[in-house]
């Protein structure tokens, strides 16, 4: 387990230190529960990745940024469970690489830092310019997510499926929560965050992180702190339906969401995640072995598990007119790893597949994988999760694939493609 | 074999080089600290390579999308297929074929001899049968489909077919539904042999590994003997594009575009501190920190996904420029106008200094991963360049090189494409 260090009341710092890498990564992970917050809080965060009060216009940031060797500074909005996930990031080289010995990470941490506690506001304002600007770029990227089908179907399955649980929000809100946004509402956010959010700090380098978590707790001890509490609802059974959308493109979209039957996150979480890789994982798996090798319906026909909510959805691209086809052997493959038919080899190469993902190599995956761990009190070391899936047996499989129900079918059929006019 | 030693010392790492008497390149790049490997086996054959020279010295055309789908069948053994093979040690494998080249990989931490053992092992032995061929006609059916729905994909596939009349790089990689049902294992097997020679191939593995012990395994490994190496075509381009606009409607919300200039070249090869060149100066004049990018955003014609990068490689050379927006014609008439002043006025100095940092400190930040390396050193390689040519050339490139390469745009050599939300 990770000690990590404590910066103030729901703040931790989560040090890696390594020597490896040629860069210095700091990824500031905050959650929030999943609410009618979601649109302030998403143009908050863009907002605070924009400018700060010592660079206070986008090009200037930018530009500073540029000198710092490329420094890359990201945001982010996600969910996790029931909770609305911000992040916010920079990434720079070395010290040892810079042209004449000058130092980058000390200067990139501090900037971060600026981002988030000396944002460019006056009087309770980020410049009403600005936020319209953000608005803009926030509403069109809701417009692009329709762009790859791929992920749109799979947003739209899980809508329709938690359409009454938090995570079955937009989750930067839908486009009239983003455009009604008041500045005021937005400046609580940033407020609200900065005393409610739980914190996780993660560092991956070789920089000095007790100077960087010094420089944090000196921060955070200007605020009173009282951490929200997020807790995720976790359906067992299902009620199914299926649900349909025709759009004009070549390829439909069979996207199938089950309720893996857990009680939360902890409840047995690796025996499901061996399962729905023997289900729907590696090329070893029964989906790529069946419906693409064998049948020769998709090119893709995948499982994947959202742990933090109990839920596994398959997603394959298929012609439109074969979607019974598909999903009648996708519910045939299920059955089969439910009553154990599946060889103890397939078996152990899943549990090589995970541990193998498990290795991690990038300070990104390094980062993304303490950070998936922020709504856990303890933290756990990638090596600790490999002996965790090492353990898992046969019967704890098939147990897992039993409690596995069908909870919605989405279909984005494929339409005609028009050619020409827009007649309607 | 002789093994060749290259070292960075500011980056702190070595490679080493060493030609097998079959003709194959090995690269090996051993990394401190890090659990696992990457290995790359790679061919120079694309989906560029449409024809075949004969020994008359003429050409013969070959099917589009052969290269690709070669990668897909590649995979088939006569007994286990590779996926199998690889599941034992748990290695994750997989393939990809671009405009030049198709390579195989895989990426573990655990028995990584026995995973390069397979890795050589099934691109060198080959087993199709027509069954076989046709199942995976199929596969890759659906394959083109999936790609035909993604914007990103068709704006810039629509762009090359608008800027060159002849050469493939204006082909799909995987070729068409209709050029996929031209092939049979029969086609399959010759260019096979043609193009899997080792002379035309390299191995490149970095991570954690012992430089000798790759050496030693590959050498006793590789069972071709060496044949001289395919050429390829030279396509020369008349310098006009094709069209100067194309536009295709596709389920999506909101317009794209991409904005392509055309250079016209007289060398097929183009020179590595050009191309940096190239890169730094779209960056200093379009980058996120330029004024153009500033008053674009401002007057709400981009998104944050604006921006430009050199495509290019054999025989094709091109400037692009794009992203989201809702009036591209208005985006592409500044860009032109841009670039008019700035060859006017010369590169702000300033901003080429900011942006050459920016691209120096990417490259450094590269070599973290060990995925990007191998890749790289594969390329680089391909290109007829040596291991650390990027960190020396990227060092080399002064504002006159920028400007030098600048003036080769030209702004009524240009095609724009645009994806129109049907």
């Amino acid at each position: 387990m990770v000690k990590p260090i404590e910066i103030a009341s729901g703040v931790r710092l989560v040090n890696i230190k390594t020597d490896k890498f040629k860069t210095n990564k700091i990824l500031i992970t905050m959650a929030l529960p999943m609410g009618d917050e979601a649109s302030a809080n998403a143009l908050m965060i863009y907002l605070l990745k924009r400018s700060c009060k010592a660079y206070p216009d986008l090009t200037q940031l930018n530009g500073k940024l540029d000198e710092l060797y490329g420094a890359s500074v990201g945001a982010g909005v996600s969910k996790m469970g029931d909770a609305q996930i911000l992040s916010l990031s920079i990434t720079c080289i070395d010290d040892k690489f810079s042209f004449s010995g000058e130092s980058i990470v000390e200067e990139c941490a501090e900037l971060l830092a600026g981002m988030l506690f000396n944002p460019n506001v006056k009087s309770g304002s980020f410049g009403s310019d600005n936020l319209a600007i953000e608005k803009r770029l926030l509403v069109q990227s809701v417009l692009e997510e329709q762009d790859d089908k791929r992920t749109y179907a799979y947003i739209k399955c899980i809508e329709a499926m938690c359409a009454n649980e938090p995570y079955g929000k937009p989750r930067v809100g839908t486009i009239e929560q983003i455009e009604k946004t008041k500045m005021t509402e937005v400046y609580a956010a940033w407020k609200n965050l900065l005393s409610t959010a739980i914190f996780q700090i993660t560092v991956v380098g070789n920089g000095d992180a007790d100077k960087i978590a010094e420089m944090f707790r000196e921060k955070f001890s200007k605020i009173e702190r009282t951490p929200c509490e997020i807790s995720t609802i976790f359906l067992k059974r299902a009620r199914f339906n299926r649900l349909e959308e025709a759009v004009p493109v070549n390829q439909g979209k069979l996207v199938m969401g089950y309720r893996a039957g857990m009680e939360n996150a902890d409840d047995n979480p690796d025996a499901v995640r061996v399962m729905v890789d023997i289900f729907g994982g590696g090329t070893y798996s029964k989906l790529f072995a069946n419906v693409r090798e064998k049948m020769s319906l998709a090119y893709y026909c995948s499982a994947r598990f959202v742990c933090e909510k109990g839920i596994v959805v398959v997603q394959s691209g298929i012609d439109t007119e074969k979607e019974k086809a598909v999903s009648a052997e996708v519910i045939n493959q299920l059955n089969d790893v439910r009553n154990g038919k599946f060889d103890d080899e397939v078996i152990e190469a899943s549990k090589r597949s995970i541990k193998e993902g498990l290795t991690l190599n990038t300070p990104e995956s390094i980062c993304a994988f303490y950070a998936s761990q922020i709504l856990h009190s303890e933290i756990f070391t990638p090596e600790e999760n490999a002996e965790k899936i090492e353990k898992i047996t046969r019967e704890e499989i098939c147990e897992a694939a039993k409690k596995m129900s069908l909870d919605k079918i989405f279909m984005l059929a494929a339409a005609p493609v028009e050619e020409g006019g827009n007649e309607n | 074999m002789r093994i060749k030693e290259y070292r960075d010392e500011k980056l702190n790492e070595v490679v080493y080089c060493g030609k097998h008497s079959s003709g194959l390149e090995i690269i090996v790049m051993p990394k401190a600290g890090y659990d696992s490997a990457y290995a790359l086996f790679a061919v120079k054959y694309g989906s560029i390579d449409t024809s075949i020279k004969r020994e008359d010295g003429t050409f013969e055309d070959i099917p589009e999308g052969t290269a690709h789908f070669l990668e897909h069948k590649l995979f088939e053994c006569e007994e286990l297929d590779a996926f199998e093979l690889f599941s034992r040690t748990g290695a994750y494998a997989n393939a990809y074929t671009s405009f030049e080249q198709t390579a195989y990989l895989f990426k573990g931490s655990n028995r990584i001899d026995e995973s390069l053992g397979y890795l050589l092992d099934f691109v060198q032995k080959p087993y199709f049968t027509a069954e076989t061929v046709q199942k995976e006609q199929g596969i890759i059916g659906q394959e083109i489909r999936m790609y035909q729905d993604l914007p990103d994909w068709m704006v810039m596939f629509n762009l090359l077919r608008a800027l060159y009349k002849s050469n493939p790089v204006r082909i799909d990689i995987a070729g068409t539904q209709e050029s996929i049902a031209q092939i049979d294992d029969k086609l399959l097997y010759k260019l096979y042999d043609i193009f899997y020679n080792p002379s035309n191939m390299v191995l490149s593995i970095v991570g954690n590994v012992d430089p000798e012990q790759i050496f030693a395994q590959v050498d006793k490994a590789i069972i071709r003997k060496k044949q001289p190496v395919p050429e390829r075509k030279f396509i020369k381009e008349p310098a006009k594009p094709v069209q100067d606009y194309i536009e295709c409607k596709l389920s999506v919300g909101r317009k794209q575009f991409l904005l392509g200039f055309k250079e016209d070249l007289k060398d097929p090869v183009s020179d590595i501190e050009d191309e940096y060149a190239t890169e730094i100066l779209i960056e200093a004049l379009f980058g996120k920190s330029s004024p153009f990018f500033k008053r674009m955003l401002d007057e709400g014609l981009v998104s944050m996904d604006f921006g430009g990068s050199l495509f290019s490689g054999y025989g094709f050379s091109t400037v692009m420029i794009g992203g989201a927006s809702d009036n591209p014609e208005a985006v592409a008439d500044a860009i032109k106008k841009e670039i008019k002043n700035a060859k006017k006025h010369g590169i702000d100095p300033a901003a080429f200094e900011r942006a050459k940092r920016k691209y120096y400190g990417r490259m450094v930040m590269g070599y973290n991963d060990i995925d990007d390396c191998s890749n790289l050193l594969a390329s680089l390689y391909f290109n007829g360049c040596k291991p650390f040519d990027d960190m020396k050339s990227i060092q080399k490139v002064s504002l006159d090189k920028a400007n030098e390469r600048l003036a080769v745009i030209n702004e009524k050599c240009s095609a724009l494409s645009v994806i129109i939300p049907a």
